[in-house]
């Protein structure tokens, strides 16, 4: 199961970059990764920096994927930017995107949440 | 959306308004956080309300939801902000909608959810009810229907009595509509209390029993002193039998306090009959007192307004014995936590039982008593001065011959029955009750006078201010003990409807000055 929900995810992170891009995203980076952690995706929304944690579900007969972010989830991605940022201060922010998927892989619903904290 | 629910918090007593806000964003990261001070049981109102809500077979809205419970320095305890914030997160995600005459301002919201939607039993409705009846005109209150009844006696007011949360949103819609509880009458809930032993059934001890139908008749204080086994526990428990039915403006007062500390059983509406509280010796201070981080009534309190017995008194820690001097003196207790202060009403009659030594014979007229003197000595001093002074009928329950208790000949000895009590003690109350009845505090028997009102109210013949001044003399009385002595003459005339006090009556009540 392990191996077909990394499948599962890699199919949600491609949805998000294409909505992302429609949206008028240029994309940086995806999968951002050291042993500590890894960001998603990392893009640029004008002059802003936006860090993107995408979060997949499929059906929602074990939640929403929104209740699976929490304080420490985000922190993670904070301290990955961090990383990123190599202790340049520019303007920049967490977004959240949230992907629901049908058991045959069908996009259900796509949120993107912007300028998330807890 | 942004909606504004009222609510109340119950410190001690007190009721303060509290406004449960609720805002459901149109847009950000969905999530439900409530703010305001909310301790962890308030805090998991989140889990409740949410699943209520699911399983009521409505939508819980995936958005940012905020609650706000203000004023927000004020902590907020207990699990009853579950249905006002059920109601707000409902009315702010738009799934319900409020008729057009329907006033949010006069409707309070308070109970407890249960996850399948069903309203639990929550403490303090009846506060609820008399905030509600002070600062609304015609309000209405929404209250789970376990405790509903106990808001039933307060007038002015609709009680709306809920099942569930579906069945209030149906009524919201308009589409089954709930009647208002129909008020119920303070009188018509009071009831005799249950009687262990009849006055009938107790051989001899006719002191004891007269002294047992004073201090009844006047509220006042009464220590039984005797070896084990002559019938003081035997006396208390008949005392519930003689004691007056609580009046309207009693029965109020002692519900208010059963209701806060969650002592009523569900569907009840009213503290029927005079508490009589009987704690076991091994019971802690705040148990005795009260407290806890938000402080809760403890027996001194419980029994306000009836009887409070303790057996054995000398078993007691001395601590607990003397933090009783505050309530008896001033009729309430003042009770102090980091959290703040609350004050609650512990105006109670005490009866006390102790034996004379550790082994129980001293003085007895066949057996040994098996005690040294510094045991003697030691025993006596767990009592001290200024409770002894505040007691103030005393009376020796001796060793009954074996002949009294013989079934044969017991008629005869036995004058008295406790109902023939009870019309004596009922007929003096009311004779205290005129007396007392432009007084504003809760004054209502002559135990409760302070020195002032024994003046203006205790006419002595001068025979009888002769008697006392005499037994002053002689027995060196504190000056407490001497308006104690006129207070407790006072109700042995109310006994016999005696406008005044005859010396006959101050005689009587020298009997049970203090003897140890």
């Amino acid at each position: 199961m392990k191996f077909r929900n990394r499948e599962t995810g890699r199919l949600a992170e491609n949805l998000a970059i294409e909505a992302l891009k429609n949206k008028g995203y240029s994309i940086l980076e995806s999968n951002f990764s050291n042993r500590f952690g890894e960001i998603d995706i990392i893009a640029r929304d004008k002059d802003i920096l936006v860090f993107v944690e995408v979060k997949a579900k499929k059906g929602t007969d074990f939640g929403s994927p929104e209740e699976m972010i929490n304080h420490q989830k985000l922190k993670r991605v904070q301290n990955m930017a961090a990383v990123y940022m190599k202790g340049q201060l520019k303007p920049c922010r967490i977004d959240v995107v949230a992907v629901v998927l049908s058991p045959s892989d069908d996009l259900l619903r796509l949120t993107h949440y912007e300028n998330v904290f807890f | 959306m942004l909606v504004k629910i009222r609510s109340i918090a119950n410190i001690g007593l007190e009721t303060v308004p509290v406004d449960v806000e609720v805002d459901v964003a149109s847009a950000g990261f969905p999530g439900f956080t409530i703010v305001g001070l909310a301790s962890k049981a308030v805090e998991e109102a989140r889990e409740r309300v949410k699943t209520a809500i699911i399983n009521s077979k409505l939508d819980f809205p995936p958005r940012k939801i905020t609650v706000n419970l203000a004023p927000a320095d004020l902590p907020k305890d207990g699990a009853a902000y579950d249905l006002p914030i059920a109601v707000g997160v409902l009315l702010a995600s738009g799934q319900l909608t409020l008729p057009p005459d329907f006033d949010l301002t006069k409707s309070f919201f308070y109970g407890e959810l249960s996850l399948d939607g069903a309203l639990r039993p929550t403490k303090g409705i009846l506060l609820l009810g008399l905030f509600a009846q002070k600062f609304t005109r015609g309000g209405t209150i929404f209250v789970p229907k376990p405790s509903a009844r106990e808001a039933s006696v307060v007038s002015g007011i609709k009680v709306i009595a809920l099942d569930s949360l579906s069945q209030l949103v149906n009524h919201l819609l308009s589409k089954e509509k709930i009647l208002p509880l129909t008020p119920s009458r303070v009188e018509e809930n009071l009831e005799d209390a249950p009687v262990e032993f009849d006055l009938m059934e107790i051989a001899g001890q006719e002191q004891a029993k007269r002294a047992l139908i004073i201090a009844a008749a006047g509220g006042h204080n009464l220590l039984m002193w005797g070896p084990p086994g002559t019938g003081k526990t035997m006396l208390s428990r008949a005392l519930p039998g003689i004691l007056p039915p609580l009046t309207h403006l009693e029965a109020l007062e002692v519900t208010r306090i059963y209701s806060v500390s969650g002592m009523l059983s569900p569907g009840q509406a009213l503290k029927f009959f005079r508490p009589f509280r009987s704690p076991h010796h091994g019971i802690s201070n705040a148990g005795m007192i009260g407290g806890g981080s938000n402080p809760m009534p403890g027996e001194v309190s419980l029994a306000h307004l009836g009887v409070l017995f303790l057996d054995e008194m000398p078993e007691f820690t001395r601590s607990i014995i003397e933090s009783l001097r505050q309530p008896m003196e001033d009729g309430t207790v003042e009770i102090v936590r980091a959290a703040g202060h609350v004050k609650y009403p512990a105006s109670f009659t005490l009866i006390a039982a102790i034996n004379p030594c550790p082994c129980g014979y001293l003085n007895h007229p066949k057996r040994e008593c098996k005690c040294s003197e510094k045991q003697i000595i030691k025993y006596r001093h767990r009592i001290s001065g200024p409770i002894l002074d505040r007691i103030d009928l005393f009376v020796a329950v001796s060793a009954i011959d074996a002949e009294k208790l013989s079934v044969t000949t017991h008629t005869g000895a036995n004058r008295i029955s406790s109902k023939e009590a009870k019309l004596e003690v009922i007929k003096a109350r009311q004779i205290q009750t005129r007396r007392f009845k432009a007084e504003t505090r809760s004054l209502y028997t002559n135990s409760q006078m302070r020195n002032n009102d024994v003046k203006k109210y205790c006419f002595l013949t001068a025979e009888a201010e002769n008697i006392l001044k005499l037994a002053a003399d002689r027995f060196d009385f504190s000056a407490r003990s001497y308006f104690r002595l006129i207070k407790v003459a006072r109700t042995i005339a109310d006994l016999g409807s005696d406008e005044q006090v005859l010396p006959v009556h101050m005689a009587e009540a020298l009997q049970y000055r203090q003897i140890i």
